[in-house]
């Protein structure tokens, strides 16, 4: 050794990053508290935007598209075709959102105190859950209207019904699982958060969310399948109402990666964060 | 015992005058917010040609091939880039010009410029985007001219229309900006209740649907959008088989004189005070 000495940084695995945060769950909250204060400060209608942001964007693409231009929508009420793919679309989009900028909208407190950085885009997607939550309520007051106004069940009342909720928590842990990464290249590149947008609003037009897959050409569908949120949208769909096709060995096989994924992105933040911390 | 006199250049036509005297500034100004646009990122300037080629190709295929909108007999990529060049003449003007004032507002602390050249300029950046649209609309014109050996737009003077309805667009942008970028300047989540804004007004304008797809009994009420006339009366000059009507497009000139008008009385109004608060 020669009196020399090398100081470089330990890289934790995915397992120990997991651990870390389950030691300091309690900060979930407060970074959580945080982030919901910053979504709708110095805004004139704080609060309200809350509400008004899931029901006037759908009711309007309702109106456009069901009404007006006659999308069809495997044979339910539009209204609720749209609602269903919006529940899980939004919640992908928005989590991954939240999460990318985890790492640059708490940059005050990582330089103030030490937590770990895994924490936050576990944190900072709370905003997101909020407004899943919301959706989802408007979701069951709208199938309680189109039930008794119909009279007849739409949501399906077996076991599959677990399947759509599979496939909301996937849709959930894939936004996360994107996040470790997108999370750690935003904080250098603009270029993330500025594509981030422009991906996503194209993303939505790519998933059938406005749109069953089955109307898709058929000779196209097949090449639409690659998109893993068309999958689990549709398994979502397939879960709630019964109806569209159901890919269960895609979704099998998409919930695996997206598993898979996660661990190789908790990997991936722990060392990036090693090296960070070590260039401060 | 003295008076100051602080407005003595106030007025439509000294301030107009004044903006002239001022234009190598604004030149710079432009050049300026073209350049900062995409500044720190990794990709740079492509960025133009990819966010406005790929939203392009995926939403006329998501739109013409499976929702199947009707297009009046026209390819539905040409019906779709025909009615996507006037409206990024607003969307583009309009949100970029809207951060003009809040964009600069450590240059604004130092010296004077005349206020109005901020978001002016800052909408010329915005201008690059319907460009690109219209030369990937030429591009699928001569496309489809050699795979189906028709051409969809015949030279024909009605094509002037097009002209007009984009100035009539562009003025409509710059007007709203006026009222935007003083708000701007003073709350900055108003940028994102503008974006909200904006992607509502995009699907109640006829851009991705023509305006036959309205139900004949509320036609009226999708035309009192100031956007419809101008948009369709841009696609009735370049496509065979559209339609427009000539006293609703007056409507939109009279709206856009009337918001240019209130614009520029509340925009000198706010200034100085938007300018203490900044």
């Amino acid at each position: 050794m020669n009196g020399r000495w090398e100081v470089s940084p330990r890289y934790p695995g995915a397992i120990a990053t997991l651990g870390e945060v389950w030691q300091y769950r309690r900060l979930l909250g407060f970074i959580g508290d945080r982030a919901l204060r910053k979504m709708y400060r110095r805004t004139v209608l704080g609060w309200l935007w809350l509400f008004i942001n899931p029901l006037f964007p759908i009711a309007l693409r309702a109106i456009i598209f069901g009404a007006l231009l006659g999308v069809g929508s495997n044979g339910l009420p539009y209204f609720l075709f749209l609602l269903a793919g919006t529940v899980v679309w939004d919640t992908f989009a928005n989590s991954l959102m939240w999460g990318t900028r985890s790492l640059e909208m708490n940059r005050d407190l990582t330089d103030q105190i030490y937590h770990p950085r895994a924490l936050l885009p576990f944190g900072n997607m709370t905003p997101a859950l909020l407004n899943m939550a919301l959706k989802v309520g408007v979701f069951v007051l709208a199938l309680i209207y189109y039930t008794a106004r119909d009279g007849r069940m739409y949501l399906r009342t077996d076991l599959e019904l677990l399947w759509a909720v599979a496939a909301l928590a996937v849709a959930l842990l894939l936004a996360l699982a994107v996040s470790f990464f997108t999370a750690i290249w935003g904080e250098t590149a603009r270029d993330i958060r500025f594509g981030l947008g422009q991906l996503l609003s194209v993303w939505y037009l790519l998933t059938p969310v406005l749109y069953p897959l089955s109307q898709v050409p058929a000779e196209q569908r097949g090449w639409m399948l690659f998109n893993p949120l068309a999958i689990i949208v549709e398994t979502f769909k397939w879960g709630l109402f019964g109806v569209g096709d159901f890919y269960r060995d895609q979704f099998l096989a998409t919930t695996a990666t997206v598993l898979a994924l996660i661990c190789v992105g908790l990997t991936y933040f722990a060392r990036a964060e090693a090296r960070t911390i070590a260039e401060r | 015992m003295w008076t100051i006199e602080a407005d003595a250049d106030q007025g439509f036509g000294p301030r107009t005058r004044e903006v002239w005297r001022y234009r190598r500034i604004l030149w710079f100004f432009s050049l300026k917010s073209l350049q900062t646009l995409y500044s720190k990122t990794v990709l740079g300037p492509a960025w133009i040609l990819i966010r406005t080629l790929v939203p392009l190709g995926v939403g006329s295929f998501v739109f013409g091939s499976i929702m199947q909108v009707p297009s009046g007999g026209v390819p539905y990529f040409v019906f779709f880039l025909a009615g996507q060049v006037p409206w990024n003449c607003f969307d583009g003007p309009l949100i970029r010009g809207s951060r003009g004032i809040e964009m600069n507002r450590q240059l604004l602390t130092k010296l004077y410029v005349p206020r109005i050249i901020l978001p002016l300029a800052s909408m010329t950046a915005g201008v690059a985007e319907p460009i690109i649209i219209a030369l990937v609309l030429l591009g699928s014109l001569v496309y489809y001219r050699v795979n189906d050996g028709v051409w969809y737009v015949q030279p024909e003077p009605r094509m002037l229309a097009a002209v007009a309805s984009v100035v009539v667009v562009l003025a409509l942008a710059f007007s709203l900006t006026l009222w935007t970028s003083v708000w701007q300047a003073r709350a900055r989540d108003a940028r994102f209740v503008l974006r909200y804004v904006v992607g509502f007004w995009l699907f109640l304008t006829p851009v991705i649907y023509p305006l036959s797809a309205v139900p004949a009994d509320i036609r009226w009420l999708a035309q009192l959008n100031p956007l419809t006339p101008p948009i369709e009366t841009f696609k009735w000059a370049l496509l065979p088989g559209m339609q427009q009507s000539w006293p609703w497009f007056l409507y939109s000139v009279g709206v856009t004189v009337a918001a240019f008008l209130g614009g520029a009385w509340y925009f000198t109004r706010s200034e100085s005070l938007t300018m203490d608060k900044l």
